[in-house]
Formats: C-alpha cells, structure tokens, sequence
C-alpha cells in the first residue's frame, strides 16, 4: 500500500520536474546572433538613440533592424581591437554581406504590426514592449519554440506565464490586455491580415 | 518496494497527474494549434522590405485613394489616405480587400484571344453597309472611353455605346437638404468619405418604401407606399398639395410640408436612386441648378483626340444594326439590361466581352476574355457623381495580371489601326499643358500648383498615386438631368413592387468579405428575395423555401427570406447583373412558391 503511494508521488515528483526544470530547456532552441552587438556602446560612446539606427521611412513605414549601409557609414575600419568587432568587419562589412540578424520580435505571418502607430500616435517608449535592450553589453541569445516557430519573447520568458511582467509578452492578449487598459479599440482586421 | 504491475501503473498514474501540474500539456496544446498553422500548402505572406504605395481604387466610380502596405512589392494590405480632398481617409470593405481580387477563384482565367480577333476583324471586313462595330464602355470618362471614341471613330460607322450617364455633378458640401428618392446616399452612393464629411451640413429626407441603411440614417424617413414617388415630387413642385400627396404615399402630411418648406429656403439637392430618373428634373424647379447640381467637368484631352465619336446611350442605337459588339465589362459600372442589347444586334454579331467574372454579359457573350483586375491594370478614374471638380489620378498597378489577360482599350485601338501608344501619358501632358489645378502628391501630402512642376515630375508624381484637382472653375448649370427612358407601366397581374437592395453586386468580392457579411447576414446574399409576411403567407412561402421572382422579363430561382420591415406590396431583391437582366428601373414582379 505505502509502495503504491511511493510510486504515485515518485511519478508526480518526476513529471513535475520535468514539466517545470526540463521542459522549458527543452522547448526552446537556442542560436547565437551573427554579431556581439552592444547597444550600450553605441549609446554611451557614439551617443546613438534608438530611432537613429532603428528609423522611420520618409512614406512612415517602420525600417525595422538597420541594413549593413548604416554600420559601415562608421564601420568602414575597424573600431577597436574585439573579436566582435574583427568579426564583424571580416564576415560583413568587407564583404558586404548583410548579417542574418534573427529578430526577437518578429510577429508571426498572420500579423501586422505598426510601429508608427505606436509610437508617434501612442508615445510608446521603445523599452515598454522590448525591455532596456539599449542598456545591454551585448545581444542575448535567440531563443525559438521549434514547435510554433516563435521567438521566446512573444510568448515572454516564463513559459508559464506566471508573474509575466507589464508587456513582458506579445501575444495576442498582451495586445488585446494593452489596448483595453487604454481604452482604444481592438478589432481583428485592427492586426490580422 | 518491490516494482510490480501496480506500482508501475500508479507511477505511470503519478506522472500523468503530475504533469497536468505544470505548463507543458497546456503549452503543448497552444503549439501545436500554432504548428497546424504552418503546414505546407498554408498561403504565408512574403517576408522581405515593407514599403507603402500609393495608388487608387477602381472597384467603384469613387475611386478612393488607397495606401498599400506591401511586404517586397506584394501589396498584403490596404487602407485609405487621410489627405485625399474627396475621399477623405475612407474605404470601404471592399476596397480595404481589393487586393484579394486577381487571386479571387472565381475570376475568369482565361479566353480564346487569337480566335476573337481573327473572328472581330473578318466580320469588320465583311459587315454591310449599314452594319457597324460598336464599343460598349460600362464606365465612361475614363481616358480609355476617349481610345474607344478615337477608335469608333477611325473605323468609320463604329459606334460608343455608354449606359444611361448623368451629365450632372452633385455639391453635397454646398447643400443644407438633401431629398432623396431612394438614394442610397449612405451606403455606396458617391464617395464614401466625401458623403460623411459633408453629412454634418445637411439634413437628409429619405423617401422610399422600405428603411434601408440610408433610411436609417437619415433625419427624416418617409416610408411612402411603392410607386408613390410621383405624387410626393408633385408636392415638392407645387403641383399638388402636400396633404394630396401624404394621401397618396401614405405618410404624414406634416413631414411633407416641413420637407417642401426646407427645400424652399435652399439651398437644396434632390437625388434618386437612378441617376437619370425624371425626378431630378425637381432640381430646376428648387433653383438648385448651378448650385448644389453643376455640370460635370472633364480633365483636358489633347487637342487630337476632340474628333472622337460622340457617346451614344444603348436605346438610341439603331436596331439590328450591330456586328462586331465589344463590351468592356473589366470595371463595374453602369448595367445595361441585355433585353435591351439584343434588339441592337445583327443577326450574326460577333459580341466579345471583357470581363473578370462570368455574371454579367459573359452569359450572352460568343467571346469572353480575361480583364484585368483591381490592382492589376493602369486606369485613370473620372470625377464621381459628387465630386464637382476636374480630377485625373491613375490606379497604378500594384501587381503584375496573374492571368493572361486582354486590354479591351488595346484591342480596339488595334482594331482601328490607331497608332500605338501610352494614352495615359498624352492626357496627362495634355492637363499640364492646360497648366490649371493642383497636383497632391499622397506620399507627402504636398500639394503643388501645377505650373510649378514639369511635365516629368506631373507624371512621375500621378504614378505614383497623386491627384490632379482643378477646382477653379465656376459651377455651371448642367445641360440635361433626366433620360428620355421612359418607365414601365404597370401590371395588375404583376403585384409587387421591386425593390434592388445591395446594388454593387456586379463583380468579385473577397471571400473574405463573404464571410464577414453574406454569411452572417449583415447584407443579403445574391439569389435572396425579401418579403413582408402578408406578402408570404398569401403565397405560401416560407421563410428560407424555394420561390421564383417573375417580373414579366424573365424569372430568377431564389431563397425567400420574411422580414417584418418589408412593407406589403414590395419585394426585395439583390442587385446584380441576372436582376438588373430580370428588372427594370420601375418593375414590378410576382413571388411564387418553387
């Protein structure tokens, strides 16, 4: 009788195991980004702000990660002496090669998303939907659900959910969640395409 | 502990259990709802550069200006333009799907192009004296209508054929009452945005049987009885007395007294759901000419083009006199009825149409071609029926034909051996050279006096989705308000009176739309007839059963829906080309159990 209740609980303790410490590391798989960018360096030293290298286009569309052409307007040399930065002139800009940048807030296909509207119309800062990227040494790995093909930060880091801080996420109801504390509106045709 | 069967089973058991304690069933479930979504064959948007172009609508004769986001050069979605001095931001439904369009199923593919032109050119050769090739242009003003005259005109005896046109522009802005017969002012009529902007400055009186949308939002609503538009106009124009007319259309006399009374103090526009009915002539009679009705203005055409062969409205052809009939059906437009087509034609015509769907005159055709589709094809759009200025903008394509299609504008200008070349480009320098108007570019929201851009820049700039506006002139009073056709008289033994409902049928529209309205019922779906319980019960219809519409003309299987706001004596019918075929402007009809 004590056996079976040891049985159930061992078989509990696994499962819950694995489901809380196992599973998340399983979920996800894990790549590195072509470049060891630094977002602080480029904001402390070259006194960069967010919308200089991640811009408006003149017709208002959101010009996303910046193409290899603004890097090398200062990049063309070398800057410095780090494997990042010998990296990055030998693998791209000496041949002009556009780094694979893997976007961690890339929406899925069914989506679209207007930063303008965002920004210019809302006043979202930058840090309120992807953290304080700007203060970061260097670009944290890319972390992907094989299974749905997105990247870790829609669904947010704990994969439970729980504790998920303010536009920790974006999904669909972290939208939905946003626009209603707002009082604005949320339709389907509003981001489905 | 021993492992035995049982202990094995109660692990297995505290597993399970265990495992609906953490997130990864309900995490797995989410995902592999998001996997199915990209199995193969799903259709998935490109990823690439998202730009946004400029160009406009030719799904309606609005023609709203419409922002596209594409994804590359893959327009995935569009909205309107919010500096757009007519359209003002807005677009409908089914602008905002356009781009579904050349993909639609439903679209016709493909057509024996070669067999056409050879069969078109020998019977050209051979017609006799009196025979003569005609164009039929569903939506006139466009520069291709001037290539169809040119061309009519170079072939000697051709004929440009155009459905009833009014020959009048409507000033909303300028007016403080709108009356109309029937108009669907809210819900298709004109420009969208351009009707909302100027609704603040009116006020609406809607007379017609049933309470529409526009009905519904209008400021007064008379549900007169059918046919009772006569007497109520009699009112407007002193010929009777209101308490005469209230009488008659069964309404309170009161509400037509205070109609007459702000029509009076002006200014004042009257409107009726065909465009050419007789009961525009009240305008003349409320001074309204001149002021809140104006002549139509037209872009400049190069001084070559002006020896064209005049606009001939499709009753006034001669009878039997047709041979070779093109009929350029690739925008939505005016429907002629083909009752009243057929008596024009030879009797061994050749008619060829140009069409993306098989609704319309596909169904009569010996030829139908593949046209392109919004946003496929290079058109310039007219002025609308309320917009009193001069415009010229072009619908840049947003995507290349995904069929092989047929320029009907092409085809008859080779037909007429005219000399080829970019018709678009001649009017445009044409309109620069006149050097009037204003050019607004969307892109940037600029607006630019057309003497100070060159000849490059003007056109660069209309192709790139501008809009030239010459709003200059003085309003003019127009020429002619009502057509000559004359209403069909009525029958005792047909009982019902025919009420279109849903006009803009007459092409495709995104399944996407289908579901968002047809299916849930916010519209009527095609082949649907709507009416009143008395009107069923006395016919044994049920609501949902089989019935035939018979108008006399011919007879159309439907759905019968019964629907407490049809008033008794009237039916409800979804426009399109098989109705328009069955229905004339005042038709009346009988409901038959199937």
């Amino acid at each position: 009788m004590i056996g079976g209740k040891i049985a159930f609980a061992s078989g509990m303790l696994v499962a819950l195991a694995g489901g809380w410490l196992a599973f998340p590391r399983i979920l996800y798989q894990t790549r590195p980004e072509p470049v060891d960018f630094s977002h602080k360096i480029h904001a402390e030293k070259a006194g960069a702000k967010c919308e200089d290298c991640h811009s408006f286009r003149d017709d208002g569309t959101y010009a996303g990660i910046p193409a290899l052409d603004k890097c090398s307007g200062c990049h063309t040399v070398a800057m410095g002496t780090t494997a990042a930065e010998k990296n990055f002139i030998d693998n791209y800009v000496t041949p002009n090669r556009e780094p694979a940048w893997l976007s961690y807030a890339r929406q899925p296909e069914n989506v679209y998303f207007s930063h303008a509207a965002h920004v210019k119309l809302g006043h979202l800062k930058c840090e309120q939907c992807h953290g304080n990227e700007g203060g970061a040494t260097g670009l944290r790995p890319y972390q992907w659900d094989p299974i749905s093909g997105y990247s870790r930060d829609i669904w947010g880091r704990p994969v439970d959910r729980i504790g998920l801080r303010t536009a920790g996420g974006m999904k669909m109801d972290d939208c939905v969640d946003c626009h209603r504390r707002q009082g604005l509106e949320y339709s389907c045709l509003g981001c489905h395409k | 502990m021993k492992t035995t069967r049982r202990n094995l089973f109660k692990f297995v058991g505290g597993t399970a259990a265990g495992a609906l304690l953490t997130p990864a069933p309900w995490r797995l479930i989410t995902d592999t709802a998001l996997w199915s979504e990209n199995w193969p064959g799903i259709p998935r948007p490109a990823r690439g550069e998202i730009r946004a172009r400029f160009t406009h609508c030719t799904l309606c004769p609005a023609g709203c200006a419409v922002r596209a986001r594409c994804v590359n050069s893959q327009p995935v979605s569009l909205t309107g333009v919010r500096p757009h001095p007519i359209s003002q931001g807005a677009l409908c439904p089914w602008g905002i799907a356009g781009h579904h369009l050349p993909y639609h199923p439903a679209r016709v593919r493909q057509g024996p192009l070669k067999e056409a032109l050879a069969e078109v050119a020998r019977a050209a050769a051979e017609r006799g004296a009196g025979e003569r090739v005609a164009v039929l242009d569903l939506r006139p003003g466009r520069t291709v209508s001037w290539t169809y005259r040119r061309a009519m005109a170079a072939i000697g005896n051709g004929l440009y054929l155009t459905p009833r046109q009014p020959a009048y522009a409507i000033d909303l802005a300028a007016a403080k009452t709108v009356i109309s017969f029937g108009a669907p002012l809210f819900d298709g009529w004109g420009t969208p945005g351009n009707v909302f902007a100027a609704r603040a400055g009116f006020k609406l009186f809607q007379i017609e049987p049933v309470e529409s949308r526009t009905a519904a939002l209008a400021d007064v609503w008379l549900p007169i009885r059918p046919g009772a538009e006569t007497a109520v106009a009699g009112a407007l124009a002193g010929e009777t007395t209101p308490a005469d007319a209230a009488r008659a259309a069964g309404v309170d006399e009161g509400a037509i007294g205070a109609m007459k009374e702000a029509a009076e103090r002006g200014p004042a526009v009257v409107l009726a759901a065909d465009p050419a009915s007789p009961l525009m002539r009240l305008n003349a009679k409320l001074g309204a000419l001149g002021h809140t009705v104006v002549a139509r203005r037209e872009a400049p055409v190069p001084d070559a083009w002006k020896k064209a062969a005049p606009a001939t409205e499709v009753s006034a052809a001669p009878e039997g006199a047709i041979r070779v009939l093109l009929i350029d059906e690739s925008l939505a437009g005016g429907y002629v009825p083909w009752r009243e087509i057929a008596p024009k034609l030879a009797a061994n015509a050749v008619v060829v149409v140009f069409t993306s769907t098989g609704e319309g005159y596909a169904r009569h055709a010996r030829y139908v071609l593949p046209a392109p589709v919004f946003p496929e094809a290079a058109e310039d759009i007219g002025p609308a029926i309320d917009t009193p200025a001069a415009v010229f903008r072009i619908a840049a394509p947003l995507v290349t034909p995904v069929v092989p299609v047929a320029t009907p504008g092409e085809l008859a200008a080779r037909i007429a051996g005219l000399a080829p070349g970019d018709a678009l480009r001649e009017r445009a320098d044409a309109i620069h050279k006149a050097g009037r108007g204003t050019l607004l570019s969307y892109a940037d929201g600029k607006s630019t006096p057309v003497k100070q851009a060159s000849a490059d820049d003007f056109w660069k700039t209309l192709n790139q989705g501008g809009c030239w506006m010459d709003d200059s002139g003085k309003k003019e009073a127009p020429g002619k308000l009502e057509s000559s056709a004359a209403a069909e008289p009525p029958r005792d033994d047909l009982p019902l009176a025919v009420v279109v409902a849903e006009a803009r049928r007459d092409g495709l529209e995104s399944p996407l739309l289908s579901k968002l309205d047809r299916e849930s019922n916010l519209r009527m779906a095609a082949g649907r007839v709507a009416l009143s319980p008395a009107d069923a019960r006395s016919n044994g219809i049920e609501n949902g059963g089989r019935c035939v519409l018979d108008t006399g003309c011919g007879r159309l299987s439907a759905v019968a829906r019964i629907d407490p706001g049809i008033p008794p004596g009237v039916v409800e019918v979804v426009g399109g080309p098989r109705v328009a075929d069955l229905c004339g402007a005042k038709s009346r009809a009988r409901v038959v159990r199937a």
